[in-house]
């Protein structure tokens, strides 16, 4: 036998991941620390999983006009991303859409995520309450929607298991006590819980124990203020994993820096003592078995002809300001899509696969937002502390979800930061600067009165936000479009969102909870919506008008079910059409109840990498050389 | 001491007596953020000597008092250097005045620098701190601000 012309040599792994976020980190994690190796592709740089980059990213942060969630983060030409900035609202409603997501839908998208190492959890708030053993049936119990195949039960290990990764602090007691989660007898989170803020106190001294009725005929609801679970360092719990204590993580490049949360109300768009759970520090305790490859841009998942999938090509490039790049391919046993639900999305419909279900793309979700905001009659102590750290909880299930979308209400510590762009919108305002140059300006105040009627004005702001399940719709979807590509190359992704009468119902009926939540606390409501420029999610429904805003949790593109005639992955987030190919992530999700999506991500990652263990054993179990049954 | 040592002269006095005049902020709080000759040469490269020189004009004809100018372009100059030291931007000016003006820069907003931020005044108006800069510490966002009533407790919840 000759040889045959020298191949140029590609790196095999066991596992290729494709996206260093959240769930890409937790599954090199997994997986690396039972041996196997695994090659893990970020289409973003790695300047951020150093104390150098870190300060940089916050100086970019401090020196922005807008501290929307991506503002600490470079743009990269390379592997750009969307951005809550890149959508303005016109004069009489409606909508343009001007960055990386292409729109083409009645109502706009408004979320973002990020594309660098740590990817969108960079920027989250931490909040990491669970799903309510409902969520997961809405179908079967309140006919709208998508049910999962899998129920809380089954993931309920799972979330311990993502609470001590994340380092989950909490009241459990509590949470079972107010909304009725089920836990292990004598479970305790990682960490105690987030002392609550002043707000909720306040706002807990006058609500706690009222009776309310959303609509005039509807069944009477008590509120009651509950602490919000957090990724975020308080006291560790010494009681925690039957005494064994829990020791919270420092911050990445400097372990012995921050560790407890000390208020620097930055969560979103970022933690500057890295207080909050970021992917970066699970990477920070990968095995030696990882390895991670930056500025790699994952094109296309590369099949076999028979189900399997051999790999993935990606696109190398040095500069991110250069177009240059070089296509490149990596082979595995196991690809583990991991790039965000719009970006895991993208890849299946580029290379074609896993669409047998025709779902592809589809039942793009989100956690649509309604702001509300006032004034209390004394000093509220704004932009302090997390951003929330107390919520009611009490309208996310119950018989009204038949009719109307269920929601959870966060209070908001921040002011009329997200509403009004606050402080800095009021200091114009006094000033007598308008938003439109061409416009006279007022006369605006200065000296002493200045400074005396803005401390008398944003010292007692506070908001509420409303966020609601938004149901499975399969128009609501992404696609690609070969005529517009990326710097790259790659076809852009191209959305198409709507709420449905579900959701614009449960919007409705918030306002009206809303109203009445102004009343009994005794505050000043100045919550208006009219379209505009800053007002690209405004919308007629009924006799009102609303405007919503989007959470950052894209979801339900690749969604999991019983079945793969109707469904994408299955109950292990593994493609149907291919045994060796999985989806993972919030895209993943049939529903996504009212709960911050990351911690319930994070669970069902984990329960996945199990998944991908076994079948990682079974591919390099030597082949059993068995006689056929009945010969002797 | 030495007669004969000289005292150095402060940094831009006329520029900090007229920030004092629009702010509302003392000296000694204005020249803690470390930030007078930034703004000074900020508000100098943005509107041009002349246009500060005439501002001033205005400001002394109005016995001080930047609420009684009538000119817009001096107008305008008094809200620029006070959204400068309330929030570390110079802002926008308007349309007619960077008409006015003859700027050949593009009249865009900008955070003169990072630093600028986290010493914005407004701030300090309801005794807040710049988030992602100057934290209070862990669990001080229980405590009642300055000028709030302790919460009533009901529930024996905010200890810790």
């Amino acid at each position: 036998m000759t040889a045959g012309p020298a191949r140029p040599a590609t790196p095999r792994y066991d596992v290729v991941v494709v996206g260093a976020g959240l769930a890409g980190s937790l599954v090199a994690k997994r997986l690396g620390d039972r041996g196997w190796r695994v090659l893990v592709l970020e289409a973003g740089t790695r300047t951020l999983d150093s104390w150098p980059g870190h300060l940089d990213a916050l100086d970019t942060a401090h020196a922005a006009l807008a501290k929307v969630p991506n503002a600490p983060y470079r743009r990269n030409p390379a592997a750009p991303f969307p951005d809550v900035l890149d959508l303005t609202g016109l004069p009489d409603g409606g909508y343009r859409a001007d960055g990386y997501f292409l729109q083409n839908g009645p109502l706009p998208y408004g979320s973002d995520h990020l594309r660098a190492t740590g990817g969108t959890a960079l920027h989250w708030m931490g909040l990491a309450p669970r799903m309510h053993p409902d969520d997961f049936h809405v179908r079967r119990a309140y006919g709208y929607g998508r049910d999962w195949p899998l129920a809380y039960d089954d993931l309920e290990p799972h979330y311990r298991a993502a609470e001590r990764e994340l380092g989950v602090a909490g009241d459990a007691d509590e949470q079972r006590d107010a909304i009725g989660l089920p836990f292990p007898p004598g479970y305790g989170y990682p960490m105690h819980k987030i002392p609550r803020s002043y707000l909720d106190s306040v706002i807990a001294a006058r609500l706690d124990g009222v009776r309310l009725r959303e609509a005039p005929d509807a069944p009477e609801t008590t509120l009651r203020v509950v602490t919000t679970p957090h990724a975020r360092n308080s006291t560790p719990n010494p009681g925690y994993d039957s005494g064994r204590g829990h020791r919270p993580r420092g911050a990445v490049g400097t372990p012995n820096y921050g560790e407890r949360c000390v208020g620097h109300a930055f969560c979103v768009p970022i933690c500057p003592v890295q207080a909050k759970y970021t992917p970066l520090k699970t990477q920070a305790t990968w095995s030696d078995d990882v390895t991670l490859v930056a500025h790699a841009v994952v094109s296309r998942v590369l099949t076999a002809g028979n189900g399997r999938v051999l790999g993935v090509e990606y696109q190398r490039y040095d500069d991110p300001a250069s177009p240059a790049h070089t296509t490149r391919t990596a082979e595995a046993d196991l690809v583990v899509l991991a790039a965000h639900a719009v970006e895991n999305a993208k890849l299946l419909l580029l290379s074609g696969l896993a669409d047998a279900s025709g779902q592809v793309g589809r039942n793009l979700m989100d956690h649509p937002v309604l702001l509300t905001w006032g004034l209390l009659d004394h000093p509220a102590g704004p932009f302090r502390g997390p951003g929330s750290t107390s919520g009611l909880e009490c309208f996310r299930t119950g018989p009204a979800r038949r009719d109307r979308a269920p929601f959870r209400v966060e209070i908001g510590n921040w002011g009329w930061s997200w509403p009004a762009g606050s402080p800095s919108g009021d200091v114009s305002r006094l000033l007598g600067i308008t938003g439109d140059p061409s416009q006279p300006r007022g006369k605006g105040l200065f000296g002493a009165r200045l400074r005396r009627e803005l401390g008398h004005f944003v010292g007692r702001q506070f908001s509420f936000q409303f966020a609601f399940e938004q149901d499975a719709e399969s128009r609501n979807r992404v696609t690609v479009d070969p005529r517009h590509r990326d710097r790259l190359g790659i076809p852009r992704p191209v959305l198409t969102y709507d709420l449905s009468d579900h959701v614009k119902r449960g919007i409705a009926s918030a306002k009206a909870v809303s109203d009445q939540l102004f009343r009994l606390l005794g505050a000043e409501d100045h919550t208006a919506y009219a379209p505009g420029t800053s007002a690209p999610g405004w919308f007629r429904h009924g006799d009102g008008a609303f405007e919503f805003k989007g959470a950052g949790h894209a979801a339900g593109t690749h969604v999991m079910g019983a079945s793969r005639a109707d469904s994408v992955v299955d109950p292990w987030q593994r493609c149907w059409d291919h045994p060796n190919l999985y989806a993972v992530g919030c895209g993943s999700m049939p529903s996504v109840g009212t709960s911050n999506p990351s911690l319930t991500m994070a669970a069902l990652t984990l329960r996945s990498c199990e998944r991908m263990h076994r079948d990682l054993t079974e591919l390099h179990r030597p082949a059993a050389l068995r006689l056929p049954e009945g010969r002797p | 001491m030495d007669p004969h040592d000289p005292v150095p002269p402060p940094e831009c006095p006329g520029f900090v007596d007229v920030s004092v005049r629009l702010t509302g902020f003392d000296e000694f709080t204005l020249r803690g953020t470390g930030l007078v000759r930034l703004y000074h040469d900020t508000t100098v490269e943005q509107v041009g000597r002349a246009a500060v020189g005439r501002f001033l004009d205005d400001l002394a004809a109005a016995g001080g008092d930047p609420g009684g100018l009538t000119d817009e372009v001096s107008r305008d100059i008094a809200r620029a250097i006070t959204h400068l030291w309330y929030l570390g931007v110079w802002p926008q000016l308007s349309r007619s005045v960077h008409a006015a003006l003859g700027r050949e820069k593009p009249n865009t907003a900008f955070t003169v620098s990072p630093e600028a931020y986290t010493e914005g005044l407004v701030w300090q108006t309801f005794h807040g701190h710049p988030p992602g800069a100057k934290a209070p510490g862990f669990g001080t966002w229980a405590d009642p601000p300055p000028g709030a009533p302790a919460p009533a407790r009901r529930t024996g919840e905010d200890a810790r």
